[in-house]
């Protein structure tokens, strides 16, 4: 079964009078343990998909369901209940906090939803991703590769089913890029998340199982390997 | 022009997208100088240019002749008889309280015969007051009829209609013959033939003042020479309207000391426009790298930040304008209740907006704006246009020298700890005044140290005790410490203002309080209805006196007359008391540790007086020394056996025997009766026994208790105005606080929005920005409190003391700090709602694209 499921999924922005359709009938399948890549222009509604997969924004029109539970008509607190339970975020700038340490960058996940035995997972995840023993240092002491391994850190500490990760490998050099989808790969097939990124990358594409072409807002070309 | 436009642009535009948080800054510096601009209008009005009563209908004389006690009439004789064209104007001068509204009138006696025939040549007081010439059968009729008055305009009657007024303690019904007008120089008063004003004040024999005219030619300070030579020592020759000169340098302390505590809410201000200032600063660091690569240079940085912060100076001080104006209303009314129970019967005079007093509040405004951006505008100034653009839009974490800051700290407060100790200037605390400004400015330096210190400490626990919020809180309030620092400095101000003044007034009341338990042995006090005020002593009839006496319930009746007089330049209060056995059994505070029997057995029958504590600071004497008192015609010589702490009133305080003061001035009339209850009467019987036997007599009687709730609650509303600017300053540093939280959500809503993304619920979000501004709620209440302590010793023991010569004893009003505290914090942390709301309603999506 799908962990992930877009059903003809329309997204339309109201700016200023004029009403933008940023994707336009999207259907797409994920199921657990699936690396996609979204590829395509700048605008051509990458972000979109991710927002509407992590239950961030809502289709104007069709379903996006997260383990067959239809994210649509959700209240604030499901919301958040599913972000805090079933999805893990990770942005092209890390967007970590600059006033808390590693461990408590990561362990913030689980503090919010007030999950015990927080730094003992951290701890664990920043295992998970190499950096043992840099817990206690601060965001800007990091490399730009460090740091995006603390956000992916982060963004497992709750045990996602899905990871949505937007242009990870964007502010990174090649080199480093290289190493965190491998690490993305990897996390991937190990702890059998459904792990989705949005790439201008090729090298980042090439890596996923599936390779979902955006144009203007639409699906033009799924390829599976 | 091109320069405007894009100042315009660049600085006004962007402020014109925050509506609120402009409106709150704005509002902030309006208050601040609105408050400014109050206290200086009321205090000109109250006590700046207020008009002694006493000088209604005084006309246009040169100079007058005042004694203690009254002139005996004989002066008049023998200045008439002087070979000079003196025109002489004998006048009564007391108070009648209308009946109808409870107000307190001037009521004046004049020779109005002589007036009336002095009208014709245009020589009379009367002059241009369209009184009608007094002269004719119909003149002299009304003269004669004891019940005659004229009153002023402002009283609205008419001839004909019927007035009544409680003069000392009798009901007089009088009918109006004339009216005159109301002006700035002759307020609502109340007018007699100085025959009927004798009878009705039950004063013969003496008058209260002679004014006189001068010949055009001729020297004021000859004339005074020539007549003290034949006048006799007691009687003073002065130029006319010297007491309202004396009371109004009484009122310097009063008005300078109101001033002081009215910029505290512009000191405040002050903060806040830093803050302001700075905020703009670090969020238009690239766009500073950008003009600056584009051909800016750095003075036209400096210039673009100065003008913001002039323009928000400017239209604080536009909109404080009116406000000062409409407050400056409520402020005369507190301050003339203030002036009239502890200074001396007046009425204020008109609340002017000059150009003087506009220019004033726009030049506060402006200059107290420009001044406090001056700093971070040169901060602006040193961003280098590459480190700028590089660094993006990533918050700049200004540098912050705790250790340097803190060590000036120290030295300013090592300074001010040296400016506490100095002496006055001229009667003014200066040295005081400059004491309080060093220990603000080094608690300012200070607080970066102590908001990190205290958070560190306190992080752990607070986020054991309110979770991972409080932790995120305390972390943001730390990161940026520049930020959180002036805020806190800013709340920490008023605070400080608020427990200083509330520990000076809170051990000043207890002072009070323990020394009235000491100063009133007896049972029941009487006095004669109508107001108090300092200046003001109305008297009982001596009838009344022996008919209390001869109740079978009174064991014995003690007198104390007062008079005011004037010593040195200046008012004091002489008193004269029955030295009886009770009355020195009660406990007085002496400065010698003498029991109070010992030092009144001094006074008996002998010319030795007893001086309150006000009266040795403002004429610099002492125990053992002699003064030299007018009395009537004589001038006496008079040893201080003792000073005692009296908190009555600040003018000074003179008591003699009561025997000894008859020699000189035998009006036996009493002011105010001090009643011991016979052993085993009751003493609410013996209250209801004295108000039959007072039947046609207005009295007030006041037990030991009563008494000392009516000193009290006029010692609570001589405060009022001092709470007023309290409250102002906590306001406006509140409304700041809801100003920069405003901003800093606004700031950090990357932040928030990636902790929505994060998984926080909104009121998680909702929770972090209260406890942020709980959080600086806390801090300015623990610095403010410290800096409090610290000022409330300098008010008390130096402002206080220098100003008015008073010994404070320290006392901590617990509950009123703890109240006023708690309803600081509060309003903090409720000045947090509506940030709080801004940050639930920011969209998660927008925020963190934003890049």
């Amino acid at each position: 079964m799908a962990i992930l499921s877009l059903q003809s999924v329309c997204k339309e922005y109201s700016t200023d009078g004029q009403s933008v359709r940023a994707l336009e009938n999207v259907s797409l399948d994920v199921a657990e343990g699936e690396f996609v890549a979204l590829v395509g222009r700048s605008g051509c509604g990458k972000s979109t998909l991710l927002h509407l997969a992590g239950a961030m924004d809502f289709p104007t029109f069709g379903t996006v369901s997260i383990e067959g539970l239809a994210t649509s008509g959700l209240s604030d607190a499901q919301q958040t209940a599913l972000r805090r339970e079933k999805v893990g975020f990770i942005f092209q700038s890390f967007q970590l906090l600059h006033t808390l340490t590693v461990q408590e960058n990561v362990e913030l996940p689980l503090l919010l939803a007030g999950k015990p035995g927080a730094l003992e997972i951290a701890l664990e995840r920043l295992h998970w991703v190499e950096l043992d023993g840099l817990g206690e240092r601060y965001p800007h002491q990091l490399s730009g590769g460090q740091m995006q391994r603390v956000a992916i850190a982060r963004a497992l500490v709750h045990s996602p089913r899905i990871l949505l990760a937007d242009e990870p490998t964007g502010n990174l050099d090649t080199t480093t890029g290289t190493v965190i989808l491998d690490l993305l790969l990897r996390l991937t097939r190990e702890r059998k998340t459904a792990t989705i990124m949005a790439t201008h990358s090729h090298e980042a594409a090439a890596v996923a199982d599936t390779l979902v072409v955006l144009r203007d807002g639409r699906i033009a070309e799924v390829t599976r390997r | 022009m091109v320069r405007l436009e894009l100042f315009y642009r660049l600085m006004v535009r962007p402020l014109l997208h925050e509506p609120v948080r402009l409106a709150l800054m704005v509002l902030a510096v309006a208050l601040g100088v609105a408050v400014v601009l109050a206290i200086d209008l009321a205090g000109s009005a109250a006590a700046g240019s207020f008009h002694s009563s006493m000088e209604t209908l005084s006309g246009d004389n040169d100079l007058e002749i005042v004694a203690s006690g009254g002139v005996p009439e004989s002066i008049l004789a023998t200045l008439a008889t002087q070979p000079f064209p003196l025109r002489l104007s004998p006048r009564m001068e007391d108070f009648a309280v209308d009946l109808r509204t409870q107000e307190t009138l001037p009521l004046i006696g004049l020779d109005l015969i002589a007036e009336g025939r002095r009208y014709a040549t245009r020589r009379s007081t009367l002059q241009d007051t369209s009184l009608e010439k007094l002269t004719g059968e119909e003149s002299a009729r009304m003269l004669e009829d004891p019940q005659s008055i004229w009153v002023s305009a402002g009283l609205g009657k008419k001839p004909g209609e019927h007035l009544s007024f409680l003069i000392n303690d009798q009901v007089r019904d009088c009918i109006v013959r004339g009216v005159f007008p109301d002006t700035s120089a002759n307020g609502h008063a109340v007018l007699m033939d100085i025959a009927g004003a004798q009878r009705a004040l039950n004063r013969f024999g003496r008058v209260d003042r002679i004014l006189l005219k001068l010949p055009p030619d001729g020297n004021l300070d000859e004339w005074q020479e020539r007549l003290r030579g034949v006048l006799p020592a007691g009687i003073e020759v002065r130029p006319q309207g010297t007491g309202t000169e004396e009371n109004r340098k009484m009122l310097e302390a009063f008005r300078w000391n109101l001033r002081l505590l009215s910029y505290i809410a512009l000191v405040v201000g002050a903060f806040l426009i830093y803050n302001t200032i700075s905020v703009s600063v670090v969020r238009r660091r690239n766009e500073i790298g950008i003009v600056r690569a584009l051909g800016a240079s750095r003075t036209d940085v400096v210039a673009a930040f100065l003008g913001e912060a002039a323009g928000l100076g400017l239209a604080g001080g536009l909109l404080g304008l009116p406000l000062g104006r409409v407050m400056a209303d409520g402020a005369v009314k507190l301050m003339g209740a203030t002036v009239e129970s502890l200074y001396v019967s007046s009425r204020p005079g008109a609340i002017e907006l000059t150009p003087h007093s506009v220019a004033l509040a726009l030049a506060i405004g402006i200059g107290v704006a420009t001044f406090s951006a001056f700093s971070p505008a040169c901060e602006a100034m040193q961003v280098s246009p590459t480190d700028a653009m590089a660094q993006g839009r990533r918050e700049y974490l200004a540098q912050m020298h705790k250790g340097r800051d803190l060590a000036i700290a120290l030295v300013l407060a090592v300074l001010g700890a040296l400016a506490a100790k100095a002496p006055a200037i001229a009667g003014k605390p200066l040295f005081g005044y400059l004491a309080v400004l060093l220990l603000i400015v080094a608690a300012a330096y200070a607080i970066p140290a102590f908001v990190y210190i205290v958070s560190r400490i306190a992080a752990k626990s607070l986020e054991e005790l309110f979770g991972v919020e409080a932790l995120l809180a305390s972390r943001s309030l730390a990161a940026s410490l520049r930020r959180t620092s002036v805020l806190v400095g800013a709340l920490a101000t008023a605070v400080a203002m608020v427990v200083s003044v509330g520990i000076m007034v809170g051990s000043f009341r207890q002072t009070v309080v323990n020394w009235m338990n000491n100063q009133l042995p007896a049972d029941l006090y009487v006095r004669p209805a109508g107001s108090p005020a300092a200046d003001r002593h109305p008297t009982l009839s001596p009838e009344l006196l022996e008919k209390i006496r001869t109740l079978p319930g009174v064991a014995q009746v003690d007198r104390l007359r007062a008079y005011e007089i004037s010593y040195d330049g200046m008012p004091v209060t002489l008193a004269a008391v029955d030295l009886t056995a009770r009355r020195a059994r009660r406990q007085s505070d002496f400065f010698s540790g003498r029991p109070a029997s010992e030092v009144l057995e001094q006074l008996r029958g002998k010319n030795n007086v007893i001086v309150s504590e006000p009266f040795t600071y403002k004429h610099h004497v002492k125990t053992g020394d002699t003064i030299t008192l007018s009395l009537g015609a004589a001038r006496a010589y008079f040893r201080i056996v003792d000073v005692h702490y009296d908190y009555g009133s600040e003018r000074g305080y003179i008591l003699m025997d009561r025997e000894v003061l008859l020699k000189f001035l035998p009006d036996a009339a009493p002011t105010n009766l001090a009643i011991f209850v016979a052993p085993g009467a009751n003493a609410e019987e013996v209250h209801r026994e004295i108000l039959a036997a007072a039947a046609g007599h207005r009295i007030l009687i006041f037990s030991d208790r009563e008494i000392r709730a009516e000193a009290v609650r006029i010692f609570d509303r001589t405060f009022a105005i001092t709470y007023a600017l309290e409250a102002v300053a906590v306001i406006v540093a509140v409304m700041g606080i809801a100003g920069a939280l405003l901003a800093l959500v606004i700031d950090r809503r990357r932040e928030l929005g990636l902790l929505r993304f994060l998984g926080a619920a909104s009121r998680q979000i909702q929770k972090m920005i209260l406890v942020e501004a709980g959080l600086l709620g806390l801090l300015a209440n623990l610095a403010g409190f410290i800096l409090g302590y610290f000022l409330s010793l300098i008010l008390i023991f130096v402002i206080n003391k220098q100003s008015f010569g008073w010994t404070i004893r320290f006392h901590w009003p617990v509950e009123v700090l703890l109240g006023a505290l708690t309803v600081v914090y509060t309003a903090t942390v409720v000045a947090g709602l509506y940030p709080a709301s801004i940050a639930v309603r920011l969209n998660p999506l927008e925020v963190i694209h934003e890049e």
